[in-house]
C-alpha cells in the first residue's frame, strides 16, 4: 500500500487528479492488473507515463477496452496500469481516399458505425466489438471468419504511431495505402501484445460496404468428415468468393442455430446479382444428406453479430467453479478439420464443454472450453500434443492468471527467439511495458 | 563426376569462396566478368563486386555468408538485378551472392493454396505452372517475365493487379532466411497463418536485402477469377481522369486495376513495341479491369462507363476479348522501357500520394518539367495513388544526369507534401537514402537501424542502402526542415 501511495504522489505530479485511480486491495483474477490505473487523454500524457516509468523502474500494463485481460500475462499486477479508455475518437477521415486515422482506444464497433454512413468500413471483425478498441484488436492480431474474404490487420493497418517506452514518438508507415519507405515497421507491433510500444494512433485502409450480403449455413447430418472434406475441396476449387468458409463444431453450431451438427458458415458479400448466383452454385453441389439454410441480409448481420460474443470477454469475468478458456490455433487449411473434430472429441473425454470453429480457407480455429481447473488444463495439453503432431500451434487467448502460470500461453519459443528477444531488447531495454505477456516470458 | 575446375587467382578469399559453391564454375572474379554486376535496374551508380557466387542450395548459401561473416567481407543478395534503385549495386566492393541457379518450383498445393520456390525462381514462372489447373500467383510487377520471387520478397514488389489482391507482403506465408551470420531460420512453418512472435515475415519483406537472404519463399496462390472485363477511356483533361478514378473507388467499386497515362507516356508508349493506337492529342488514358463472379460484372462496367462519361470522357470503350485486353496490358506494362522510344535515357520515379490529390500533383510535376527544362511522363497506378513519374534526359549531355535526379528527388518532395510516401513499390535502394528524411525523422530512421542491427550487427549484408549516409543526414535535414515542419500535419 505505502508502495502505491508513493507511485500516486509521484503520477499525480505528471498527469491531471482525476486521470489517476488507486486500484482496489484484490487484484483482478485475470491479472494484467497495475496498482495505480492512469487514464491519458493525450498521446504526450502516455509519452510522459511511459517516460516516467522508464526513467524510474517501474512496469506498465496496457489496457485497452480489456476483453484481453486473460490473453497473456504471468504477472498479477505492474505498478502501472494504463488505460486507453479516455484516448478516443477519429483523427482524420479522408472518405474519397478511404482511409482513417483513429486513436487507439475508440471501440471498434463505434468505429463502424460512423463509417457505416459513408458505406465504409474496417475490414476486419473481432470478437466483441463493442467492447474492444481499435488498438487493442492489432495489438494482439485479432480476426474473424470473414479473415478469409478481406485478410487481417497487417493487410489492413497503413500507418501507426507508437509511443516507446522512453518517451519517443514513432510514426512507421503513412497515410497512403501503398508504401515500402524503409522497413514495414508497422508489421512489428501489430501482434505484438503490447510488449513494444504503446499504439497510440491507427491508420486504415478502408473497404465499401457490401452491396449485398448472404450466409448459409450448411448442416452435415452425419459426422462424416470426408464428406465435408470433399465438399470444401470442390467448393475452393471453384471460382466462387466466398469473404467465409468457416467449420463449426457440432456443439458450436447448438448454440448459436440448434443443432447439434457439423455446421459450415458460408458468407457472400458482392454486389446482390453475384451473392445469388453464388448462392445457386452452392445449391447446385450440396451433398446428400446435409441441410441448408440461407440468412440474407440483416439475418445474416446479426448470426454474425451474435457469432462475435460467443467467446469470453476479459470484461465480464465472474469468478465461478467453472472456468473458461479460449484458445487460437493455427494449422494448415484443410487441418481446420481435424483440429475441430478433435476439439469435439475432447467433450467427452475431460467432461469439459467445448465450442469451436475455424477458417477451412485460412487454417485459424477458436476453441472455447468451460469446466473444472484440472480438466481444462489437460484438455488443453492434449489439444496442444494433437496440434503439434500437424505441425501447427496453439495460444491461450483466455485463461485466469492462475492457470497462465501452468499453462504455457504461447507453447514452445521458435529457433528464432533470440531474434524476438533481441527486438524488445533494443525497444524496451528495462522491461517497461507488458513483462511477461509475450512469447519465450518477453 | 566432372573435376571441379579450378580458379586462376592468388587471392585466398576467392579461392575459399569458389570451393564453397564447387569450383569455378560458379564463381566470377574477372574483371570484364564483374562488369555486368556493377548496377542494376538503377544504372546512375555503378560499383564493381570483389567476386559473384553461384550457390545451388541453402547450404551453399550459408557457408558463403558464414565465410563473409567470419573473414568481414561485405556481401549482398542478389536476383535479376531488376531492382530500380540500386538495391543489388555493391556499393562496397561485396561478394554478391546469386540466387539465380536456386531456382527451382518445390511443391504446389493447391487444396491449401499455397505453393513453395526458391528465391531465383522467376515470378511468371509461378502463374504459368498453375494456370492449366486454374490457379494464379497474384502479385504482378511489370517486370514480371524475369525478376525473381526472391528479389520480389525483398522489395515488397506491386503490380497493377495488386489494388485489389494487395502487393507481395500479403502473399507471403513462410520464408527459409539465412542470417547475416550464417544461420538458416525458418519462419512461418508449413505457411501456417500468424506464428507467434513477432511479425518476422512481415519485417523481412520489404526489407531489401539488409536483413538476411532468402532462399525458399512459400506463397499464397489465388483461384482464377470467374470473370475479368477490361475498360479504355481516354479523356481531354487529366481533372477528369483523376475525378473518374474518384468516382470509381466512390461508387464502392473495388477494382482489380486502375491505370492511368499522361500525353507524354502516351507518346512513349505508341512509338515503342505495342502500340494500340491511343489518340496522341488526349491528356490522359485509363486502363481498368474488374474481375469476380460473372453475374456481377456487367453491372460493375455499367457503373463505369457511366461515371466516365458524366466525367466527359471522349471515348471508352470494353476491351472485346482476351486478345484486345492483353494487347492494352502489353501496352502499359511495357510503359517504361517505351520510353527508351522517346528519350535517349529515362529515371523512373516511384511515389505515393492520397489519390484525391492527384490533380494538384500533376500540377505540381509539371512546375518541376518546367523548372528543370526535362520532359516527364507519368504513369500511374492510379487506385491505390502510385504514382511514376518518368524524368527523360540525354545522359550525353553535360550536367544533364544531375538535373535529372533533382527533377526527379523533386518530384518525390512533392508525394512527401501532400501526406505521401517517397517509394511505393521500387525501394529505397541507394536512390532514396537521402529523401527518406522527407518523410521519417532521425528518431524514425534510429529506430529502423536498430532493427537492422537486431539482425545484422555487422553490417556487413548490404550495406549503405536505404537510411540517409550519417553525414549527409544533417546537411538534408537542415534543408527539409521547413517543409517536414509546416506540412507536419499531412504527414504525420
Ligand atoms: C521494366 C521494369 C518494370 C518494373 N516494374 C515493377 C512493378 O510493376 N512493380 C514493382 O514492384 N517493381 C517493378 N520493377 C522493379 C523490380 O523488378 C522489382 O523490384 C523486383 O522485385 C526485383 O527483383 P529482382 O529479382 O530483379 O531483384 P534484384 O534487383 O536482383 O534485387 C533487388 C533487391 O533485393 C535483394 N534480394 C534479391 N534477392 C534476394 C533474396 N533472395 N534474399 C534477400 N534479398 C534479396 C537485393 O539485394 C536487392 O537489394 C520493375 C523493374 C523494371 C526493370
Amino acid at each position: 500500500m505505502l508502495i502505491a501511495t508513493e507511485l500516486l504522489t509521484e503520477l499525480m505530479s505528471i498527469l491531471p487528479e482525476q486521470q489517476i485511480r488507486a486500484s482496489g486491495s484484490e487484484n483482478h483474477p485475470l491479472g494484467n492488473d497495475g496498482r495505480v490505473t492512469v487514464y491519458p487523454k493525450s498521446e504526450e500524457e502516455i509519452a510522459t507515463v511511459l517516460k516516467y516509468a522508464n526513467d524510474n523502474g517501474k512496469t506498465i500494463s496496457i489496457v485497452g477496452g480489456g476483453t484481453k485481460r486473460g490473453f497473456g500475462g504471468l504477472i498479477e499486477s505492474a505498478d502501472i496500469l494504463l488505460s486507453l479508455a479516455d484516448y478516443t475518437g477519429i483523427v482524420e477521415h479522408t472518405v474519397g481516399d478511404m482511409t482513417l486515422t483513429v486513436k487507439s482506444g475508440t471501440p471498434f464497433k463505434e468505429l463502424q458505425e460512423y463509417l457505416s454512413k459513408y458505406h465504409q468500413k474496417i475490414s476486419l471483425d473481432p470478437a466483441w466489438p463493442e467492447y474492444a478498441t481499435i488498438g487493442g484488436i492489432i495489438a494482439a492480431n485479432e480476426s474473424g471468419p470473414k479473415r478469409l474474404g478481406y485478410g487481417s490487420a497487417r493487410d489492413a493497418v497503413i500507418g501507426i504511431r507508437v509511443v516507446y517506452p522512453n518517451g519517443t514518438v514513432i510514426r512507421t508507415g503513412g497515410r497512403v495505402v501503398k508504401n515500402v519507405a524503409g522497413y514495414d515497421m508497422n508489421k512489428l507491433f501489430i501482434g505484438s501484445m503490447g510488449t513494444l510500444g504503446v499504439i497510440s494512433e491507427v491508420t486504415l485502409k478502408l473497404r465499401p460496404l457490401p452491396k449485398y450480403e448472404s450466409l448459409i449455413l450448411l448442416s452435415f447430418l452425419e459426422e462424416n468428415l470426408e464428406e465435408i472434406r470433399s465438399f470444401v475441396i470442390k467448393f475452393l476449387d471453384s471460382m466462387m468468393e466466398p469473404t467465409s468458409l468457416e467449420l463449426l463444431s457440432p456443439s458450436l453450431s447448438e448454440r448459436v442455430m440448434g443443432q447439434n451438427l457439423y455446421t459450415l458458415a458460408i458468407s457472400f458479400e458482392d454486389v446482390e446479382s453475384s451473392v445469388h448466383y453464388q448462392e445457386d452454385f452452392v445449391k447446385n453441389i450440396q451433398p446428400a444428406k446435409t441441410k441448408m439454410t440461407i440468412f440474407q441480409q440483416t439475418e445474416a448481420q446479426s448470426f454474425w453479430e451474435q457469432f462475435y460474443r460467443i467467446g469470453p470477454n476479459g470484461t465480464k469475468y465472474v469468478v465461478s467453479e467453472e472456468i473458461e478458456a479460449a484458445l487460437k490455433i493455427g494449422v494448415v487449411n484443410l487441418d481446420v478439420l481435424q483440429v475441430i473434430k478433435e476439439s469435439q472429441i475432447l467433450q467427452d473425454s475431460y467432461n469439459v464443454a467445448v465450442a469451436a470453429h475455424g477458417g477451412l480457407g485460412h487454417g485459424l480455429c477458436q476453441v472455447y472450453l468451460k469446466g473444472a481447473n484440472e480438466d481444462i488444463v489437460s484438455a488443453i495439453n492434449q489439444l496442444r500434443d494433437f496440434v503439434t503432431r500437424l505441425g501447427g500451434y496453439v495460444i491461450v487467448k483466455h485463461l485466469p492468471l492462475s492457470l497462465r502460470q501452468k499453462v504455457d500461453v504461447w507453447g514452445e519459443k521458435p529457433s528464432y527467439f533470440f531474434l524476438l528477444e533481441g527486438i524488445k531488447s533494443k525497444i524496451d531495454p528495462n522491461r517497461v511495458l507488458n513483462h511477461k505477456r509475450f512469447v519465450g516470458g518477453i | 563426376m566432372a573435376v571441379a575446375k579450378e580458379v586462376e587467382t592468388k587471392d585466398k578469399h576467392i579461392k575459399n569462396l569458389a570451393n564453397i559453391v564447387g569450383g569455378a564454375q560458379s564463381i566470377l572474379y574477372k574483371k570484364e566478368d564483374l562488369l555486368a554486376y556493377d548496377c542494376d535496374g538503377f544504372t546512375i551508380h555503378r560499383h564493381l563486386p570483389k567476386a559473384v557466387v553461384f550457390p545451388k542450395n541453402t547450404q551453399e548459401v550459408a557457408n558463403v555468408v558464414k565465410y563473409c561473416h567470419e573473414n568481414n567481407l561485405p556481401f549482398l543478395a542478389r536476383g535479376a538485378g531488376t531492382g530500380l534503385s540500386g538495391g543489388a549495386i555493391p556499393l562496397n566492393g561485396e561478394v554478391i551472392i546469386s540466387l539465380v541457379r536456386m531456382k527451382r518450383l518445390l511443391s504446389v498445393d493447391l487444396e491449401n493454396r499455397r505453393a513453395v520456390v526458391e528465391p531465383g525462381f522467376v515470378n511468371i514462372k509461378l502463374t504459368n505452372s498453375i494456370s492449366d489447373k486454374g490457379y494464379y500467383y497474384a502479385p504482378d510487377p511489370s517486370s514480371q517475365y524475369c525478376c525473381t520471387i526472391g528479389g520480389n520478397v525483398a522489395e515488397n514488389a506491386g503490380g497493377a493487379h495488386c489494388l485489389k489482391y494487395g502487393v507481395t507482403t500479403n502473399h507471403i506465408l513462410g520464408l527459409e532466411v539465412v542470417l547475416p551470420n550464417g544461420e538458416i531460420i525458418e519462419i512461418g512453418k508449413n505457411g501456417i497463418l500468424d506464428p507467434p512472435g513477432y511479425d518476422l515475415l512481415g519485417l523481412l519483406t520489404g526489407s531489401e536485402g539488409t536483413l538476411g537472404i532468402v532462399t525458399k519463399i512459400t506463397v499464397r496462390i489465388l483461384k482464377n477469377p470467374e470473370a475479368k472485363q477490361t475498360v479504355l477511356a481516354y479523356f481531354d483533361k487529366v481533372l477528369d481522369a483523376s475525378q473518374a478514378v474518384s468516382d470509381i473507388i466512390s461508387a464502392g467499386i473495388v477494382p482489380a486495376a486502375l491505370e492511368m497515362m499522361d500525353k507524354i507516356a502516351i507518346e512513349g508508349v505508341e512509338a515503342a513495341a505495342f502500340p494500340v493506337g491511343h489518340p496522341k492529342d488526349i491528356e490522359a488514358l485509363l486502363l481498368i479491369e474488374v474481375d469476380g463472379i460473372s453475374a456481377g460484372i456487367d453491372e460493375q462496367i455499367h457503373q463505369i462507363l457511366q461515371v466516365c462519361k458524366s466525367r466527359n470522357v471522349r471515348e471508352v470503350k470494353v476491351a472485346q476479348d482476351e486478345q484486345e485486353r492483353a494487347r492494352w496490358w502489353a501496352n502499359r506494362k511495357t510503359g517504361f522501357g517505351a520510353m527508351g522510344a522517346i528519350s535517349p535515357d529515362y529515371l523512373v520515379q516511384d511515389g505515393v500520394i492520397p489519390r484525391s490529390k492527384l490533380p494538384e500533383v500533376l500540377s505540381r510535376i509539371n512546375q518541376i518539367s518546367e523548372k528543370y527544362g526535362l520532359r516527364i511522363a507519368n504513369i500511374f497506378h492510379a487506385g491505390d495513388g502510385n504514382l511514376h513519374p518518368l524524368v527523360l534526359f540525354d545522359a550525353r549531355k553535360p550536367g544533364e544526369t544531375e538535373k535529372a535526379l533533382e527533377a526527379g528527388s523533386a518530384c518525390l518532395q512533392v508525394c512527401a507534401d501532400v501526406g505521401g510516401s517517397i517509394t511505393g513499390e521500387h525501394g529505397v535502394g541507394i536512390e532514396k537514402r537521402e529523401e527518406m528524411l522527407f518523410i521519417f525523422n532521425d528518431e524514425e530512421i534510429i529506430a529502423q537501424t536498430d532493427i537492422r542491427d537486431v539482425f545484422n550487427p555487422k553490417n556487413l549484408l548490404n550495406a549503405g542502402k536505404l537510411f540517409p549516409t550519417p553525414g549527409r543526414c544533417v546537411e538534408v535535414k537542415k534543408g527539409m526542415k521547413e517543409v517536414i515542419t509546416s506540412s507536419k500535419h499531412k504527414i504525420l
